[in-house]
């Protein structure tokens, strides 16, 4: 069956970033130079040639731009301007929102504006919803922790994990799509259960060291990106597990305040860090900024930065100005975990590790089924 | 016969020769002949000392006969030629014995190799005694010259002929000058109006007073040789015709190409899908200023096949050289007209080799034209799309960047045709007495030292009649072909060589034989006297009608049947 072409789908990439895709007359030097190209994953002319052919169901199908750390070595070599490296980040942005089955990532990506007013909403609406709650309640606004806690450690800590369900929910949604739409739904792939079980210590891997984005040439990007990963690990596992340790009085066990100090010093230091290199496009990665990649970043500063504000006003003993900024924070935090883990930037966290994991389920079954297909003809033939 | 006086010259050729020939061997055997009263060798004969010994000798000694035994004629007779004339003697009384191209370039064992050149030479010695002295012969130039064909070509030749001061006849078949370009809208790849260049071409042609244009009008005969042509002009006035006659001294074939008839290929649907059409209809409405379909709808998707006709085993296998950038050009005439518009442009390669091609092929890219490319012999198919489509056809095709078998949604399909020989280039070919390659196209004198000459003097082929080019092409072609006649006519005469064949008027028993024997066509007949007559500036001495002569009434001067026996025999001493 042929596959029908679409020309109107590179117009749909634009308002994703892809702008130059067109340019690209095949050459092959982007996927010659790439460091990440290798057998069966080889990018990034193939997907630039499935975008310019508007072959839709190819692209949801492809875990190659995820395979892609958008190092700009091949913008760098293409002779035509194409700008494969930028074309990938926006198919990244676009498969988000492919497996987004609630069409708000869609939606955010289409229009910044949208997403800032949704963020801003949200902010609002959290704001409200913690000071109607402490005030109905008989919270003191003076008192930081104890019984009469403005807003008290336990609750809040209810609240996180009723939050982190949701989130989960729907990202495990968003993620069982992606294995549909790249595993799935291929019935020429066998994907037997035990390949699955074999190939899951990558998950973890990838996650945690973002091993892979190592190979690039400039290490940099890589370190940045690491210590990033590493400090938001440690802040959401403090979040989610021991949240009622970091709020008992003076005493805070130094475990909780050594971790909860570095996580600080990473989150802020490698975010302002970002900013500026967008800034300034000081690498290729930072080159094209998208309206969701600042809104991103400006989130995660200000949730960083309010958060560590209200620690030391708590420390210093103004504790009314030390809810406030509680009230400020959170309303940083939830738009941040509610909206931008789930349906943008933030959710590339889960599916990169994912596409390694299930590039690498992918490329052995494929193995698999070409020796399978060579063994029979192999036998059959006389022995010489 | 008085005794004549030779003198015998072997060539070392540095030690090209005489590393294999033993020269003083040679020189010594051909010392001890009768009638040989120099017999030298030299390391360069065709050097500048090399000649002025062969001077010097033929004064000092009063040589009348020289033997050159050295490379091949065709590289250096003119030279020796040039030597005794210079000396005094008639230039036809040098023989040259090959003994560089057919001795030691051929042979390993010198003693083999010698005994060869020695008996070469000899054939030369005996052959150059019985030689007889030639003159050449001057005829008049006629600076008038006839075009035909008036498309860019011809009128470019013929604006060049005329402004260098020579009368110019342009015989063109059509009613008007301008050929295929004028049902051109732009030119690729600068998007200059193709109208504006043909009205100024042909504002010149006609005001031009050196110009005379037969518009209606056809070449009937063409008689005569360089220099002197007869030319026969029929022109048809609505119901009545005329004839004319003049004489030229060149000719500029220029009548271009006709467009590949694309129903020849049947999977394209063309003439049964009424919105499957040939890229001179899409010009045609580019002129009219309107994109559109048979229905009159605009068309949302527009689709360009390349290479129809061209570059395939069944039809063409050249590249028709154009159309690529004429592609280029659609896909940017359709997004300026309608800017939502799709064009999908379907190639096997883009040939875009000439000067502003390249940026051409990547401004197209950038206005978002979707290039396809399909394999060679590999032709994509159309068909009627169904009724839930969004479009009116579908072209199916393997394409070769994906690597994927997909179909393109289609309104309007633009069929690339490429450039034919026309029917009658055959008989224009023999009209002017010139031979056409196996695609029809008329063969140059050298494809690439001579491209504008032809094996005929005096006739010249430019512009497409010659192979696929564009405008710039074609114009730097009738310039050459100008250039050329007028560096010829400028003299006023030419000079003709003097080896030619004669008929003897009293054997001749006008049989006839040789006159469609000879590939240059340079036998005349003449019926009332029943004899056949060489016209020696035409004849080119190849010998043909010699030996086919029943009677043997054709000698050939220079090759006489006593020069060739005597060559024989002293090979055989
Ligand atoms: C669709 C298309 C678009 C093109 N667009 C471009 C472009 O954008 N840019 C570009 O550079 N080139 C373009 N070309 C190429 C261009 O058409 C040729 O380069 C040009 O026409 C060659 O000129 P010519 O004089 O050799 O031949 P022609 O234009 O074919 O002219 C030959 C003339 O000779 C006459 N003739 C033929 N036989 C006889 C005879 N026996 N006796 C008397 N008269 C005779 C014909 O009637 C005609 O007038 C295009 C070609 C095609 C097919
Ligand atoms: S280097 Fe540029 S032009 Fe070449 S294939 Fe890659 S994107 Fe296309
Ligand atoms: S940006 Fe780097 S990793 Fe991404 S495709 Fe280009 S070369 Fe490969
Ligand atoms: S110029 Fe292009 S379209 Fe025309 S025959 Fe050559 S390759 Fe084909
Ligand atoms: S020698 Fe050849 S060219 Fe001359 S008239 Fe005879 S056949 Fe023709």
């Amino acid at each position: 069956m042929a596959i029908r072409v679409n020309p109107k789908l590179i117009d749909e990439l634009e308002v994703y970033g892809a702008e130059d895709v067109q340019n690209c007359y095949h050459c092959g030097n982007c996927s010659a130079v790439c460091p990440f190209s290798k057998e069966p994953y080889i990018f990034p002319r193939r997907p630039m040639r499935y975008l310019q052919m508007g072959l839709e169901d190819k692209l949801k199908g492809s875990l190659e731009p995820w395979l892609c750390y958008y190092c700009g070595q091949c913008s760098e070599e293409c002779p035509r301007g194409a700008e494969p490296g930028e074309t990938m980040m926006s198919l990244r942005r676009w498969l988000t929102s492919k497996y987004d089955f609630t069409g708000i990532s869609r939606a955010f990506y289409k229009s910044g504006k949208v997403e800032l007013f949704t963020v801003i909403g949200a902010a609002l609406l959290t704001a409200l919803g913690f000071v109607l709650w402490a005030v109905l309640r008989g919270g003191d606004i003076n008192s930081y922790d104890g019984p009469n806690a403005f807003l008290p450690a336990a609750s809040i800590h209810i609240f996180d994990w009723a939050l982190a369900g949701v989130l989960l929910a729907l990202l495990l949604t968003n993620c069982g799509r992606m294995w549909w739409f790249t595993l799935g739904r291929d019935k020429q792939l066998r994907t037997p259960f035990w390949l699955y079980l074999k190939k899951l210590y990558l998950l973890p891997l990838h996650f945690v060291t973002q091993k892979r984005f190592a190979t690039c040439e400039r290490k940099r990007p890589w370190a940045v990106h690491l210590a990033l990963v590493v400090s938001y690990l440690i802040m959401l596992v403090l979040i989610m597990f021991f949240l009622d340790l970091m709020w008992s009085g003076p005493e805070i066990d130094w475990r909780v305040h050594v971790f909860g100090y570095i996580a600080t010093v990473g989150l802020l230091g490698t975010t302002i860090f970002a900013l500026r290199a967008r800034l300034k496009k000081a690498e290729p990665l930072y080159a094209h900024s998208h309206e969701t990649d600042w809104i991103f970043l400006i989130l995660l500063i200000f949730a960083a930065f309010t958060g560590i504000l209200q620690h030391i006003l708590h420390r210093v003993g103004f504790d009314a100005a030390a809810n406030v900024t509680y009230i400020v924070h959170l309303m940083g935090v939830v738009p941040m975990l509610g909206l931008e883990v789930p349906f943008s930037k933030w959710s590339h966290l889960a599916y990169r590790p994912l596409a390694m994991y299930f590039s690498a389920i992918r490329a052995e079954a494929k193995e698999r089924a070409e020796k399978e297909a060579v063994e029979p003809t192999l036998a059959a033939q006389p022995v010489a | 016969m008085e005794e004549q006086r030779i003198g015998v010259y072997v060539c070392q050729c540095g030690t090209n020769i005489a590393k294999v020939v033993n020269c003083e061997e040679v020189v010594r055997a051909l010392s001890e002949q009768p009638g040989v009263v120099v017999a030298k060798t030299y390391k360069y004969m065709c050097s500048n000392p090399g000649q002025e010994m062969i001077i010097a000798d033929i004064q000092e000694h009063g040589l009348d006969r020289i033997v050159v035994a050295a490379c091949s004629p065709r590289m250096h007779e003119p030279t020796f030629r040039k030597a005794i004339q210079t000396a005094g003697l008639n230039p036809y009384f040098v023989e040259m014995a090959n003994i560089r191209e057919q001795c030691s370039w051929v042979h390993d064992d010198p003693q083999v190799a010698t005994d060869k050149a020695r008996a070469l030479t000899f054939g030369a010695l005996h052959r150059v005694a019985k030689h007889e002295p030639l003159e050449r012969m001057s005829v008049e130039m006629c600076p008038d010259v006839l075009v035909i064909g008036g498309g860019v070509c011809g009128m470019t030749a013929a604006l060049e002929l005329a402004d260098g001061g020579n009368h110019v006849y342009l015989v063109e078949r059509e009613g008007t000058l301008g050929g295929n370009v004028a049902r051109v809208d732009l030119t690729a790849p600068y998007l200059d109006s193709a109208r504006d260049l043909i009205t100024a071409l042909v504002t010149r042609v006609e005001e031009h007073k050196r110009i005379d244009v037969l518009v209606h009008s056809q070449v009937s005969s063409l008689e005569g040789f360089v220099g002197n042509f007869t030319a026969t002009v029929e022109t048809i006035w609505g119901d009545g015709a005329s004839v004319s006659q003049f004489r030229v001294g060149n000719v500029v074939v220029a009548t271009g190409y006709k467009e590949f008839d694309a129903s020849r290929v049947v999977h394209y649907g063309y003439g049964k899908l009424p919105n499957v059409i040939t890229s001179f209809e899409f010009e045609k409405m580019l002129r009219a200023g309107r994109i559109q379909t048979k229905e009159g709808k605009i068309p949302q998707y527009v689709a360009i096949i390349h290479c129809v006709g061209s570059r395939s085993k069944e039809f063409h296998t050249y590249c028709s050289r154009v159309c690529c950038m004429t592609a280029l050009k659609y896909a940017h005439e359709v997004k300026s007209a309608i800017p939502n518009c799709y064009v999908s442009d379907v190639y096997i390669d883009m040939h875009a080799f000439g000067k502003g091609h390249e940026d051409f092929y990547k401004r197209g890219s950038e206005a978002k034209t979707l290039f396809l490319m399909y394999a060679k012999n590999d032709h994509p198919v159309i068909r009627k799309a169904g009724p839930g489509d969004d479009c009116e056809m579908l072209i199916e095709v393997n394409e070769k960047l994906s690597g994927e078998q997909i179909e393109i949604p289609a309104d309007l399909v633009i069929l690339m045709v490429g450039m034919e020989a026309r029917e009658d280039s055959d008989a224009v070919a023999r009209l002017v007495n010139i031979s056409r390659d196996k695609d029809g196209w008329f063969i140059e004198s050298h494809p690439k030292l001579d491209p504008v000459a032809t094996t005929t003097d005096g006739i010249y082929i430019a512009g497409v009649c010659a192979a696929p080019k564009d405008i710039p092409d074609t114009v730097a072609q009738a310039r050459a072909a100008a250039g050329r006649i007028l560096a010829k006519t400028i003299r006023g005469s030419i000079e003709i060589d003097a080896v030619f064949a004669e008929i003897d008027e009293d054997k001749c028993s006008g049989c006839r034989v040789c006159n469609a024997l000879c590939p240059y066509s340079a036998i005349t007949y003449d019926a009332s006297k029943k004899k056949s007559t060489v016209i020696s500036a035409v004849c080119k001495a190849c010998g043909a009608c010699v030996a086919a002569c029943p009677s043997g009434a054709i000698k050939a001067r220079h090759f006489t049947d006593s020069q060739i026996f005597a060559q024989i025999e002293g090979v055989l001493t």
